[in-house]
């Protein structure tokens, strides 16, 4: 404080003159105010009246006269300059003993340094404002800054020199363009491409810009929210009216090949344990999207790869080859290129297809290398146009799909053992989500289908030719007035969580910038349209028919032409002006372009037992190019855009795990909690120490990643310890799991790596290992790093857990929900014979809190303790108990620290050097953090950790907070087995800033 | 703005023993300003003339003062400022008076008139000097402020410091 009033003093002071003394030679500082030479002050003196201006002169003549040529005098008060404004004397001037006389040289000298002084003092300006900012308000002008001539001559000079530095310290942007040249359409879209060659950007990328915060993530550039605020709108939206996403950065691998060799090979990669696998009846026959887990192959439980959808290519032409399939599987791009790598493993496609002769399918190869080169090609052209000025350069297109791929990296692999064709189709097509009940309404307002081409006219023209061809197949029509006709019904329907999850419908379109409305407003279901209720109930209870799945966006060729034959919006824009009647509907007759889509449903909430299918809506697959025209028709028919945070608050209600963030068994899971800690603990340094929570006073160990490792670990131990302590009353099978619990754990060596840097008990044997294992490929160390951790996907266990979860009022019911599974008794067996599968474990739950609070990410699940559970039982708005506040053991430390570097920071000045670092034997501690090798987990608070929330907010739905999150099974069962039947399942979450425990109940949700 | 009206006192130190500007410091005349004028003017006036004196410039070789007061009484200590006739510091009195050249509203105003009366004087002794060695030293003096004052522009226009104004 007191400093920076200092700094800004001594700057106003910059070109003051100096106080010049004789003496301010010694005290080698600017003033001599603080100099305590000073003798008695001057106290009585006589007055002596004498008229000083008739004096001035006398003296003046003294002067003149007593000049004598003193050499010596004239050294001794050389005076010399300070470097900033002032003067001093030199050191020769403090000689004690004065001279009698000076010469006029020196008093030449001496007036002239003063005026040197002086004018530095009164032409440079000290003040922290512009010239213009001096002028008196009725003197100020418009553009002073910009235009030196408004202001007053006098001012003009300085104001010159300061605008001249502005314009250096401005920072220099190109100016080869001017502003307009730089606007102009050519010009930009060069720079667009430029700008989107290191971070894709999404077709509607834009749009996007221009209303959201963008980050840069998983080498796309993506709206992250939007500027305004509209938390509480895209909530509404999801629940009520419609959210529009765009998920184009979503990654599709296309798998070709016989049918029973693809799914030969994928079997391997998912379990049926975990649900329906790719060969579930109805997927396979591509009526259906599937959703599945896929592991690394036969890995299962273990080596999670991460979730995808998938779509099957419905079997419609009976004499194409026999058996050649088509399949997509779409993931989220973090987890990209470790599925790609390991489903090439699989199918064993290890030949890379560089260019068209390959095989006819490979249609995209030739396409991308073209947009690859196509920009070196556009440079060296308007190069060349800009100096002929312009007369065969060919214009600029903007690029679309993969630009940051390399153009000789191969997208396309195939295996001449199984004769499977893997292609990665990444930006290949455009995929939007719509989310909610008003989405059948944005689509059917939106979209209408292709009109079908009946005359025999101008065939030629028209580029659509495949179009064509296909009107001229009277079953191809008859398939499309089908599709059509199901796709107007689905404007009657108010929800789409009444269609059969996973419904797929393919269509064709017309171009939906044709008919564009005037005005943006929200459509609305029409009842009439689902007039014919034997139709409507045949659609909802058995979803779309197989044959209507059928769109010609499975082929690549069509998907192409229809991208290159896109009119532009220029085109479309002057056809409109040129219309008889401005504002009338564009006909454009059988030049309108016709687009394939194919319709995906969304299943919404599937789990637990409120708010089903909430969240659920349409997924609408397009070819490339065409993004923008139907997003703003979208949008026009009243969708609400949400960005990424959108995205995640619809999987938080949906209760669903939100990829990457809530899968810590998958690489890009641990990778992203990595970055996520990183990030944290960024931001928490930044607040100065008083101003941010002290973490270790708080008891909480891990504030900004969840140990998972460790989490388990602590618990499988506290499990065998008491396992010990039973076995001797219950000598049962047991005793071998228990006990032999580091046995297969020794045997895998890649499981039992650390789970981060941080953990401290670790067996020798697995220090040995991660010491072996440091030069294995970095892929297997980050499997290995979840330490043999894996999350229950099983289903016959996750419903057997929800149902011991549930309290015993509704025990009543839960078994009826499983009727044909034996029911199994919440026993010490079966808890034992769970955990002999799955030694390390996390399960997935979701926490309602039953009175106040609302949790954030990385708060703790705890075990109440009895005391606890019984206050709850006597008060009912007993609102949880309090933790004691915790000692901080770093503090001396961290004090330690500080004084050491103190010292050497004085040793340092005393020395002269300049302060070299060094801190490099001493991590550097931060105050409130835990400093090193985390301790228990577990037993470190008075509560006994269970596991930590991954995702946690108020809930708007429920009236009150929700967190999902991962406890560890072996917990989990802990406390089910402990707690009473009528309080099972109840939990204590504390947030990670807070000492106040809430209560919450636990489920696990199937 | 709303601020504190003062006057600035430009005076000079004159004695007839060089040896006087040797104890001219700051806190020698500020207490040597204040016991004159509660001589002169009394406790009123010491108390009146107290709030917001100082001694803002002082040069020992040219005997340069800037003093500072409030401007609602600055007669006081300007009439105070005659009755001043010796410097003490340090056990030594030596027979000096301060000659009032200039009354200002702001610092700037002095520094303005400081700069115009030392070129004034030096103009007078250049003309005055018999002695060619003396001369030729003056002129040179002479030259190096007009010259500053070139430099000083071309200071500024690099906005660097004043490295090269430093002369020996």
């Amino acid at each position: 404080m007191s400093n920076a009033k200092e700094r800004k003093h001594a700057k106003k002071m910059r070109n003051q003159p100096t106080n010049v003394t004789l003496f301010s030679g010694f005290a080698a500082n600017r003033s001599v105010k603080h100099y305590g030479g000073g003798g008695k002050p001057a106290q009585t003196q006589k007055p002596e009246s004498r008229s000083g201006s008739a004096q001035q002169q006398e003296s003046k003549v003294t002067h003149h006269s007593l000049r004598d040529p003193d050499v010596n005098e004239q050294s001794s008060s050389k005076v010399t300059f300070r470097k900033k404004g002032g003067w001093k004397a030199g050191p020769e001037g403090t000689s004690q003993e004065m001279p009698k006389y000076i010469t006029a040289s020196t008093f030449a000298q001496a007036r002239a340094a003063e005026i040197s002084a002086m004018l530095r003092a009164v032409t440079q300006k000290s003040s922290n404002s512009m010239v213009f900012q001096t002028l008196p308000r009725h003197m100020r002008r418009r553009a002073m800054s910009h235009n030196v001539k408004r202001l007053p001559q006098r001012l003009r000079e300085i104001a010159q020199k300061e605008a001249e530095k502005t314009v250096h310290q401005k920072k220099e942007h190109s100016k080869n363009k001017c502003h307009k040249a730089r606007r102009c359409h050519k010009n930009q879209m060069l720079e667009f491409n430029r700008r989107q060659k290191k971070n894709m950007w999404l077709e509607t990328h834009i749009w996007h810009a221009k209303r959201f915060h963008m980050v840069k993530k998983w080498g796309y550039c993506l709206g992250e929210r939007p500027t305004v605020k509209s938390h509480r709108a895209c909530y509404r939206a999801m629940t009520n009216h419609c959210l529009l996403q765009d998920i184009s950065y979503y990654c599709c691998l296309e798998l070709k090949g016989k049918e029973e060799e693809i799914l030969k090979a994928l079997s391997r990669m998912c379990s049926i344990e975990t649900g329906l696998t790719f060969a579930a009846v109805h997927c396979l026959s591509g009526k259906r999207q599937g959703s599945l887990m896929l592991y690394r192959a036969n890995q299962y439980p273990r080596e999670m790869l991460g979730p995808v959808t998938f779509i099957w290519k419905s079997e419609r032409s009976a004499g194409g080859p026999a058996g050649s399939r088509q399949l997509w599987i779409w993931l989220h791009p973090t987890l990209r290129e470790e599925i790609l790598e390991e489903i090439k493993a699989a199918c064993q496609c290890i030949e890379p297809i560089q260019s068209t002769i390959c095989t006819p399918n490979s249609l995209l190869t030739p396409l991308q290398e073209k947009s690859q080169t196509g920009l070196p090609d556009e440079k060296i052209v308007t190069k060349r146009k800009r100096k002929d000025d312009g007369e065969n350069a060919k214009p600029v297109k903007k690029v679309f799909g993969n630009r940051t791929r390399d153009a000789h990296q191969p997208c396309s692999w195939s295996s001449p053992a199984t004769g499977i064709v893997v292609s990665d189709l990444t930006m290949e097509m455009n995929r939007y989500r719509l989310i909610g009940p008003l989405s059948h309404s944005v689509l059917t307002e939106a979209l209408k289908a292709a009109a079908v081409h009946t005359g025999e006219e101008d065939t030629e023209k028209t580029p659509h030719s495949w179009w064509i061809e296909t009107c001229r197949n009277p079953d191809d029509v008859s398939l499309h007035h089908r599709q059509e006709a199901i796709f107007e019904m689905l404007g009657g329907i108010t929800s789409p969580a009444e269609i059969p999850a996973g419904t797929i419908l393919g269509l064709t379109v017309g171009d939906p910038r044709i008919n564009l409305p005037q005005k943006r407003f929200k459509a609305l279901p029409d009842p009439e349209k689902c007039q014919d209720n034997e139709r409507v109930r045949q659609l909802l209870m058995e979803g779309v028919p197989v044959e209507c799945t059928h769109s010609f966006i499975w082929n690549q060729a069509i998907c192409q032409s229809v991208t290159e034959n896109k009119i532009s919006d220029q085109d479309l824009n002057r056809m409109r002006s040129e219309l008889l009647v401005p504002g009338s509907q564009l006909v454009l007759g059988p030049q309108e372009s016709k687009i394939p889509i194919l319709l995906i449903h969304q299943p919404g909430r599937v789990t637990g037992e409120d708010r089903r299918g909430w969240g659920s809506g349409w997924d609408v697959l397009l070819p490339k190019g065409w993004g923008m025209a139907f997003w703003i028709p979208f949008i026009y028919r009243g969708a609400r855009v949400g960005g990424l945070k959108e995205g995640l608050v619809h999987s938080q209600y949906k209760r669903s795990p939100n990829i990457p963030g809530d899968f810590p068994d998958c690489p890009a899971g641990v990778l992203f909690a990595e970055e996520q800690a990183k990030n944290l603990l960024e931001k928490y340094k930044r607040r100065p120490p008083a101003k941010r929570p002290n973490y270790v006073k708080l008891g909480t160990l891990a504030p900004f990643c969840c140990p998972w490792g460790q989490l388990t670990r602590d618990w499988e131990s506290r499990e065998q310890t008491q396992g010990e302590s039973c076995v001797a009353s219950s000598p049962n099978s047991e005793v071998g799991d228990s006990g032999n619990g580091e046995g297969p754990r020794a045997a895998a060596p890649d499981k039992t790596l650390q789970f981060s840097a941080e953990e401290p008990r670790e067996p020798e044997d697995m220090d040995t290992e991660c010491q072996g294992q440091a030069g294995t490929q970095p892929v297997r160390d980050q499997d290995a790093a979840l330490g043999g951790l894996c999350v229950v996907r099983e289903r016959k266990l996750l419903k057997q857990l929800s149902s011991w979860c549930g309290p015993s009022s509704g025990g009543s019911w839960v078994p009826r929900r499983a009727p044909g599974r034996g029911q199994q008794d919440l026993t010490r067996e079966t808890c034992l014979s769970i955990l002999s599968r799955f030694p390390r474990a996390l399960v997935w739950v979701s926490l309602s809190l039953l009175h106040k609070g609302s949790p954030e990410p990385y708060t703790m699940i705890c075990v109440p303790t009895k005391e606890d559970l019984l206050h709850l039982s006597q008060d009912r708005f007993y609102c949880g108990p309090q933790e004691s506040k915790h000692s901080d053991p770093f503090k001396s430390k961290l004090l330690k620290q500080k004084k050491e570097k103190r010292r050497r920071r004085q040793t340092a000045s005393l020395e002269g050097q300049a302060g070299e670092e060094p801190a490099a034997g001493h991590e550097a501690l931060t105050q409130g953090l835990w400093s090193g090798p985390l301790p228990t987990v577990t037993s470190h608070c008075s509560r006994l950790l269970l596991g930590f929330v991954t995702q946690g907010d108020f809930s708007m739905a429920l009236g009150c907070g929700e967190a999902l999150g991962f406890v560890s099974l072996t917990g989990l069962l802990d406390i089910l087995s402990r707690q009473p039947a009528r309080e099972r399942g109840l939990v204590l979450l504390r947030p990670p800033a807070s000492l106040q425990y809430r209560f919450a109940r636990i489920a696990v949700e199937v | 703005m709303v601020r504190f009206k003062h006057r600035y006192l430009l005076c000079e130190l004159v004695s007839d023993d060089p040896r006087c500007r040797l104890s001219l410091e700051d806190r020698v005349l500020d207490g040597l300003v204040r016991d004159t004028i509660t001589r002169v003017h009394g406790t009123f006036g010491a108390a009146a003339c107290s709030i917001g004196f100082a001694v803002r410039y002082l040069n020992a070789y040219t005997g340069v003062v800037l003093l500072r007061c409030r401007k609602d009484f600055y007669q006081l200590v300007w009439s105070a400022l005659p009755f001043i006739t010796y410097l003490e510091n340090k056990g030594h009195r030596y027979p000096c008076f301060l000659n009032t050249l200039h009354v200002g509203g702001t610092i700037r105003t002095c520094q303005k008139f400081l700069i115009q009366y030392n070129r004034r004087q030096l103009l007078i002794l250049l003309q005055n000097c018999p002695d060619e060695g003396e001369r030729k030293a003056i002129r040179k003096s002479v030259t190096r402020s007009c010259l500053l004052e070139e430099e000083q522009g071309q200071e500024e226009l690099s906005g660097s410091g004043s490295e090269e104004a430093a002369l020996e």
